[in-house]
């Protein structure tokens, strides 16, 4: 494989390698539990309430229902992960069924997506309004609340709950609008942690709900007979008039299952972070699903249970409905002051859990929005990156407009969204069965688990265990179509509308990328490549890399072009192209990864190479985050130097750091590199990434001779070094550090850091020194530098 | 019996059968998750 370069090649075309690979930082299977729960494990603070004022008291033993049959639901996402290292729902549902119904699968999860974000932050909203009212109530039943506001408000002061749950959820959305369109990265380990906190407070719960049985006793919830099933008003949608659901028991064990299905949604996820999950994979990833089993079964399905054998049945739907777990730590046995100090701890976890799930659903919709956008499916309008966030704005902002749209239109009824949110749930979930069935005939490929049970008759596969999960899913979805007026017609709505955009952008693309295509095949020829190495990349060690994303600012570029010499060292152009938590779990085709952002965006570049007269090598890497992206290609490509711009969002000192912070993740063995940020002054910013010598103060220097002159004056230490003086210093720090002076030495370091200033880069990278604007070499000179300064091989730089 | 009568049985047979296979399917799968817990080889639980 031979070098890329703007230099003409046989036929006057560059060849960039285009590598095909999500550069991505592998996750343990606890985390990944983590951040699928963050989903799943939302659904506990409502999906009980939505399903008891559906159907009555007997609601829990629905929900535990879905629970367990979500164990069932996992496994079908487990076969098609080791069928498809990113098997979500559309790139099942498109290699089964084919791109109209992927189309249609995937506006059906939009839907469940993007209500995840309104259901989640009205929830939230309404347990916090609900302690508000609460503690007020308290406050005034013990004369508290001073006479004046009493007779202000007509009795107790309350704030108005639905409306301020919109003012939350509005609020909320807003806040992860902001962060999303600046670029924030989600972190399995903040996922983590709010799952450590959820974990207290679960099993706070359940103990305190345990001793409260115990002392005050409490009775199961009616078994769901038909007779125990008691519809509300709108639980029967279509049907409300109909004699059917009164007819029939299964039907109505059908229409139960219905309304609590949604307790299930964020299975999706499962398939998002396999991806990302540590080798062994599958392994791996039946732990986690696991992990995520037991955990959603006892949190929703056993709260639910607990919410109705303890909270009275006078109060539970009319006061509880929309926050049942503060309704359950309210109805234990205990101090009333107790009792309110952990509701507003259930309510603090709920903000942290619900408002995550909020975000979940911003960044899984972009994720699945750019996937599609990739696909040409949405306009490449729409993936346009922002000019100074680099994120792809106009997606969020058209997923965070139809948030907020729902929020405000549903006024903070809970219900509502819920009953909607199921929609895309059930059908999200319909689709992605389906397809694996059809998988199982058609797909040839590497499989490494099935559904069990299998049979086998006449050498034909019947898949049993996969169709009966097909049956329970298609007939509910089926049911939920009669007998959720609300969801069924705003679900196919949004489904129609966003499949008619879907359909017709892609007729629109299609025209406009057959002209792409013609226009790119003159300029560039891509290689694919799996991985990123340099033999196939076809360049020599100790090159130069150069990070580049807007096609406006690529004066860094100029800059290591005209202090390269490129006969003896390569100059490799390197863009991350960025996908989302959620995108990262489907496949990335060429024309995805290679879009016409990125054609402009090396034409560029290769101008700005011609204007200089240089080679340069273009690569392309799909990443999950440009720091992980810019340091394991640096560290693949054996490359010495990185070569940026400035970030529109950071210091030098900073961009220093998170790409020290990448580098620190790489597994070993590993190559240090420099990072030289050129700024749009002319300034350069220079720094070591990885261990290296340090920068050596004049005093320290001064006081390391002054020692190895005294010691080499002692009789026999002659022949000692500067360097043993150094062993024999760093010996005894190591010894007393890890011993009795550890504290001792922390605060005189303390002491140190203060002294020095904050610089959060020294901790990994540290800074050489700051090279100011300079005349630049060509290539036919002699190498020798005149002004001084280091060019990007970074001699001179000590 | 009229079409939504022969609709609604054929729902309620497909929800029968579908979670009888379903609990196969759970107890199958919960046999062998119990290995995959047990089974400590390659744990990466950090």
């Amino acid at each position: 494989m031979s070098s890329t370069s703007n230099a003409p090649t046989g036929n006057n075309r560059v060849r960039i390698v285009v590598a095909t690979s999500v550069m991505l930082t592998f996750i343990s299977y606890w985390r990944a539990a983590a951040v699928i729960l963050n989903d799943l494990g939302s659904s506990a603070f409502y999906a009980g309430g939505i399903a008891e004022q559906a159907i009555g008291k007997s609601a829990p033993w629905f929900v535990l229902g879905v629970m367990l049959f979500a164990f069932a639901v996992r496994a079908v996402y487990v076969e098609s992960c080791s069928m498809f290292v990113r098997g979500g729902v559309y790139r099942v549902v498109k290699e089964a069924l084919g791109g109209t119904l992927a189309k249609l699968s995937v506006s059906a999860l939009m839907f469940d997506y993007i209500l995840t974000g309104p259901v989640s932050g009205v929830s939230a909203g309404q347990y916090i309004a609900g302690l508000i009212n609460d503690t007020i109530a308290i406050a005034d039943a013990r004369g508290w609340v001073p006479a004046a506001i009493h007779h202000m408000f007509h009795g107790t002061p309350q704030v108005g709950v639905n409306a301020t749950a919109v003012l939350f959820a509005v609020a909320v959305t807003l806040y992860f609008w902001w962060q999303n369109v600046k670029g924030i990265e989600e972190s399995s380990e903040k996922a983590l942690w709010v799952m450590q906190i959820t974990t207290v407070m679960v099993v706070m719960l359940l103990g305190w709900s345990l001793f409260t049985l115990l002392k005050v006793g409490g009775h199961l919830p009616p078994f769901p007979t038909l007779a125990n099933i008691h519809y509300s008003d709108e639980s029967l949608g279509f049907w409300k008039h109909s004699k059917l659901p009164h007819m029939f028991g299964i039907l109505g064990l059908i229409i139960g299952f219905g309304h609590s299905v949604l307790a299930m949604s964020g299975e999706e996820s499962l398939a998002q972070v396999y991806r990302e999950l540590a080798h062994p994979k599958l392994k791996n990833l039946k732990r986690t699903a696991i992990v995520i089993g037991v955990y959603s079964f006892v949190f929703t399905g056993l709260v639910s249970l607990l919410a109705v054998m303890l909270i009275p049945d006078g109060v539970r739907m009319k006061v509880y409905s929309d926050n049942l777990i503060a309704g359950l730590a309210m109805n234990m046995v205990g101090p009333q002051v107790v009792r309110l100090a952990f509701r507003a701890f259930v309510v603090v976890v709920g903000f942290l859990i619900l408002s995550g799930a909020v975000n979940t659903a911003i960044v899984g919709s972009n994720g699945v929005l750019n996937r599609v956008s990739e696909d040409g499916v949405l306009a490449d309008w729409f993936r346009r990156p922002h000019k100074k966030y680099g994120t792809t704005y106009r997606i969020i902002n058209l997923i965070v407009g139809l948030q907020l749209f729902t929020i405000i239109v549903s006024w903070g009824n809970i219900y509502t969204l819920g009953e909607a949110y199921a929609f895309g749930v059930v059908w999200s979930f319909v689709f992605k069965t389906i397809s694996m069935l059809v998988l199982r005939y058609r797909y040839k490929g590497e499989r490494n688990w099935k559904v069990p049970p299998n049979l086998h008759l006449f050498g034909v596969e019947i898949p049993i265990g996969l169709a009966s999960v097909g049956m329970v899913l298609l007939s509910t979805a089926i049911v939920n179509l009669f007998t959720k007026s609300v969801a069924t017609v705003s679900g196919l709505i949004f489904s129609v509308v966003f499949f008619a955009i879907f359909t017709f952008s892609e007729r629109v693309n299609r025209r406009k990328h057959a002209h792409n295509a013609a226009q790119m095949k003159e300029q560039f020829q891509l290689q694919l490549a799996e991985t990123v190495e340099r033999e196939t990349v076809g360049i020599r060690p100790g090159n130069v890399l150069v990070p580049v994303r807007d096609y406006n600012t690529l004066n860094h570029l100029r800059w290591a072009l005209e202090r390269t010499d490129t006969h003896e060292q390569d100059v490799v152009v390197v863009t991350a192209r960025i996908s989302q938590f959620g995108s990262a779990a489907y496949g990335l085709a060429t024309e995805q990864i290679f879009s016409d952002y990125e054609q402009t965006l090396f034409t560029r570049a290769v101008s700005v190479a011609e204007s200089v007269g240089k080679r340069i090598s273009l690569l392309v890497v799909p990443a999950r985050d440009p720091w992980s992206a810019i340091a394991q290609t640096a560290h693949n490509l054996e490359s010495s130097t990185v070569v940026s711009g400035l970030s529109s969002k950071m210091t030098t000192a900073e961009q220093a750091f998170a790409l020290g912070s990448a580098w620190e993740a790489i597994p070993e063995p590993k190559r240090q590199f420099l990072l030289q940020i050129v700024q749009p002054d002319g300034i350069v910013d220079t720094f070591r990434i990885g261990p290296h010598t340090p920068t050596m103060k004049n005093e320290d220097v001064e006081l390391l001779h002054r020692l190895w002159l005294n010691v080499t004056r002692e009789p026999g230490l002659e022949n000692v070094h500067h360097h043993d003086i150094l062993t024999e210093a760093l010996t005894r720090f190591a010894s007393d550090y890890g011993a009795h002076d550890h504290e001792n030495i922390v605060k005189e370091l303390r002491r140190h850091g203060a002294e020095a200033g904050p610089l959060p880069a020294r901790r990994i990278a540290d800074q050489v020194h700051t090279v100011q604007p300079g005349p630049a070499r060509s290539d036919r000179d002699d190498g020798h530098r005149t002004d001084g300064s280091p060019g990007p091989t970074g001699d001179g730089s000590e | 019996m009229s079409v939504s009568v022969v609709l609604v049985k054929i729902l309620e047979f497909m929800f029968v059968a579908g979670w009888v296979g379903s609990v196969i399917v759970l107890l199958l799968t919960g046999y062998e998750d119990v290995g995959t817990l047990l089974d400590r080889k390659d744990d990466n639980s950090h």
